[in-house]
């Protein structure tokens, strides 16, 4: 037993019925509302909503989130990302798998740990910006939809990680 | 046929949010019974430890994909029901990389981490507070990156369109791959970490078994009779009658067709046919995203035209296709350009949006020639069908009540709004607050969110004549600089002096914009009232407000004034106080009144409570203009001094009491006095 981490990975779904899950909650989302799953776009719209407390007139007078008015929250995406966060906790509770912890490798800092994640974050929160699009809204939708952007979005994806990889793996040393 | 959110323009309605809240509680849900709540995992694809992320999302991806395209082929759900993202070669590459660097670095991407932080993991509410700084930086980096965020814009792409296959063989060898990758993460995982608990299982081996077979089924999907299994092979065939071009019998044939005119579909036509919901029309807005947005026909979709050919692929000669712009030489030319590529159901509007608007939506009363009593009514009709929401973006005809949000002031538009209406209204999007106070007034304190404009900005000298109102097109630029657009319901708020509300409210008369009313009571009733005030500038975003085509069919001059004082037939009220009337008092060249002219002060239709000026019930007004008056169709000239005054009455008679034919002499007795030619009574001398 190295640590928690494999026991977790024994006891969650198997990976393709979870997969096929995800692919029946997709079809719904293009049936119901016509739209794909997005996460990114509900971050950015908080995002604007925060912009927006601090610095009112100078947010609604920005060319990008200025586009969404005085209520950015006021948005479909908005309302799956609080979804998606309590379908994760009502499956966290029921899998019993909540426990406060900064994960990282054993002989890894906290610090880095969390420097890496704070640095990534700015990256994705930025590029999904710029690709329209995250993992779910653009690589697994546009995906799904067979679109040639969101296909070309997803390999680049894996393409920069892959490149990547090696510069940030101290993180997860055990 | 299923009806999406989307396809019904409906996804910012409350029904939409709570549909996206259900969906995203699944979402999660699967995603972290996908273990997904864990970076650990997460990242373990970058290194082959764990490749959890392949098998779920491949697994979610092919499913979802071989789902949609039974539901799109067997017809239960149409492509336009559906978003499709553009796609935007730099930006996607681009970010894609970017994004990749993130998400290795971070371990997480903005849904698993949603996740993450529900599970109790520091680092996903880490990584989430900084793709919040993400977006920020975007934002205000914008105007830099902007060039990178279009970089590529190619429309709508299928994939498979570009490699020449159809959407099945795309979707079976897409299959295949994902089952290969199946296999080939549980050999990794067996050979790095001596997990692959799945390789060679029954479970593995029977999921494959079915994708594949799912995958298969989608070659023998019976067409749909939309034609939208068709429309997904549209490769194959785009390039075929490509290649059919140079076909001199089919050019013949289209311009054939070019000249019998059979590719046009007159306005009054289309506007029937919309109203009357035809199945199976499809009408398409071929104007930019700023001016679909500001306005379009209710029900057209808006398609750039180099996105025409594969957006419009599914409804290749599957019902009817009608192409509009502003005018008819970009529609005309997508139209040879698409029957080029085989559609053989695509029509173009003759005269396009201007004449449609001028055909169908301009009001019976701005017409010059008289219309029959069903003409009006049709008219009417088709005014309220594609003249309905207050805000710029129509929605289809299934959502009649997300349409109209506003109840309508009073007795319909123009007319008065109350103060109670106006209050209940705050905040909606397309309403626009016109504040015609004084500037110290209205930088005091005003109603949240309204507008300020100086009267002035709207007259100026014309051919002379001071104080007349401005051209359209002039006004029409403050309009655009206001931030308004046609299809904007306008409040207009003085404080003590409707006159000023209905000089304002002449500017939209001129404008042929009938969405205004006029707030009853004004500010001071606001005040009392207690409504709410504050004194904020409201951000405004510049628009294009379009003149109308033709000058307004109200305003008359001299001449037309001249010509019905000899002739007679027609009313002339001077609305001027009875002194000026009398020649008793006068600031112009000339004291008294034109002949024939009768006297209603201005002042006498409305009543004065403490500050609160209101217009007199419409029963008291009614009785005193029909001893004036001899009857509603009776051709009645109003003026005054300069115009402004006589706007008063002119809403009153024309909008309050449904006068038909009431006209405007704006220039007035300013200009009537100073040309000697004029005939006048003079001071002293008996009115005749």
């Amino acid at each position: 037993m190295k640590n928690t981490t494999v026991s977790s990975v024994t006891t969650t779904m198997n990976p393709y019925l979870a997969g096929f899950l995800l692919g029946l909650t997709l079809l719904g989302s293009f049936l119901f509302l016509g739209a794909g799953l997005g996460a990114s776009g509900g971050l950015a719209r908080m995002a604007a909503q925060i912009e927006g407390a601090l610095a009112p007139s100078h947010t609604l007078a920005s060319e990008y989130f200025g586009n969404w008015g005085h209520t950015p929250l006021r948005y479909y995406l908005s309302y799956m990302l609080l979804g998606t966060f309590c379908g994760g906790l009502l499956s966290a509770l029921r899998s019993n798998r909540i426990q406060p912890q900064l994960e990282r490798g054993r002989s890894a800092s906290a610090g880095l740990r969390a420097g890496l994640a704070l640095c990534g974050g700015v990256l994705v929160g930025f590029s999904s910006r710029l690709a329209q699009g995250c993992t779910s809204g653009q690589a697994l939708t546009g995906g799904a939809m067979l679109l040639t952007g969101s296909l070309l979005f997803m390999v680049t994806v894996f393409l920069g990680g892959y490149g990547a990889a090696y510069f940030v793996r101290r993180q997860w040393d055990d | 046929m299923i009806e999406t959110f989307f396809g019904q323009g409906a996804l910012s309605t409350a029904s939409a949010h709570l549909a996206a809240l259900v969906i995203g509680v699944f979402f999660g849900f699967a995603l972290e019974q996908a273990g997904f709540g864990s970076s650990r995992r997460l990242a373990g694809i970058f290194y082959f430890r764990d490749m959890a992320v392949l098998k779920v999302m491949f697994s979610a991806l092919v499913t979802a994909m071989i789902g949609l395209g039974y539901l799109l082929g067997l017809g239960w759900i149409h492509p336009d029901q559906l978003y499709f993202m553009p796609t935007v070669y730099g930006a996607q590459i681009f970010g894609g990389l970017l994004f990749g660097v993130g998400f290795v670095m971070s371990g997480w991407c903005p849904g698993t981490a949603a996740v993450g932080v529900a599970s109790g993991k520091i680092d996903a509410l880490i990584f989430l507070g900084g793709a919040l700084i993400g977006s920020v930086l975007f934002n205000e980096l914008f105007p830099i990156v902007k060039s990178y965020y279009t970089w590529g814009e190619s429309g709508v792409l299928f994939v498979y369109d570009a490699m020449g296959l159809s959407r099945a063989a795309f979707a079976f060898w897409l299959t295949l791959v994902a089952v290969g990758c199946f296999w080939g993460s549980e050999y990794i995982e067996r050979k790095k970490s001596g997990a692959g608990l799945y390789w060679n299982s029954p479970f593995l081996r029977t999921f494959s078994t079915a994708l594949v077979l799912a995958a298969v089924g989608l070659f023998v999907v019976p067409a749909a009779p939309t034609g939208t299994a068709a429309s997904f092979s549209g490769a194959g065939e785009h390039a075929s009658s490509m290649s059919q071009t140079a076909n001199a019998s089919q050019e013949s044939k289209l311009l054939a067709t070019v000249d019998a005119a059979e590719d046009h579909v007159e306005p009054e036509a289309l506007a029937d046919l919309m109203l009357a919901g035809e199945p199976g029309l499809l009408v398409v807005d071929v104007r930019s995203p700023e001016e679909y947005a500001q306005f379009h026909l209710r029900g057209a979709v808006h398609i750039p035209l180099p996105e025409l050919a594969p957006r419009l692929a599914p409804n290749k000669n599957v019902g009817t296709i009608v192409l509009y712009s502003n005018g008819m030489t970009h529609p005309a030319q997508a139209r040879d350009s698409l029957a080029r590529l085989g559609f053989r159901n695509v029509f173009i509007l003759t005269d396009g949006l201007g004449g449609f608007a001028e055909r169908c939506l301009k009001p019976v009363s701005l017409r010059m020639r008289a219309t029959t009593p069903e003409q009006s009514a049709k008219i009417a009709s088709w005014r309220t069908y594609f003249l309905p929401a207050a805000s710029g973006s129509l929605s289809p005809p299934a959502h009649a009540d997300t349409a109209a949000p506003f109840p309508l002031p009073e007795r319909g538009l123009p007319g008065l709004a109350t103060t109670e209406w106006l209050a209940s209204q705050l905040g909606k999007p397309g309403l626009k607050i016109l504040d015609v106070r004084t500037q110290p007034e209205y930088n005091t304190r005003h109603i949240p969110g309204s507008l300020f404009v100086s009267l002035e900005s709207f007259r100026g000298i014309v051919k002379g004549v001071p104080s007349m109102l401005l051209p359209s097109r002039m006004l029409a630029l403050h309009l655009s600089q206001m931030g308004m657009t046609p299809s904007d319901l306008v409040v207009i708020v003085t404080a003590d002096k409707p006159h000023d509300a209905t000089l304002a409210g002449m500017v939209f008369e001129r404008l042929g914009h009938d969405r205004y009313a006029i707030l009853n009571g004004g500010f001071n009733q606001w005040l009392t009232e207690n409504r709410p005030v504050d004194s904020v500038l409201p951000a405004v975003r510049e628009s294009v407000y379009m003149p109308p085509v033709s000058a307004d069919s109200f305003t008359v001059d001299a001449a037309a004034v001249l010509e019905a004082v000899q002739q007679g037939g027609t009313v002339i009220l001077d609305v001027r106080p009875e002194d000026f009337y009398l020649g008793k008092k006068s600031d112009e060249a000339r004291a008294g009144h034109i002949p024939g002219a009768i006297n209603r002060p201005f002042s006498d239709d409305v009543a004065k409570t403490d500050t609160i000026v209101r217009f007199k019930p419409v029963q008291e007004l009614q009785a005193a203009y029909a001893k004036l008056i001899p009857s509603k169709d009776s051709r009645v000239i109003i003026h005054c001094r300069t115009g402004h005054q006589a706007s008063q009455t002119f809403f009153v008679l024309k909008r309050l009491l449904g006068y038909r034919n009431v006209l405007w002499y704006d220039a007035g007795w300013t200009e009537w006095a100073a040309r000697p030619e004029l005939p006048i009574v003079a001071a002293g001398a008996k009115a005749q």
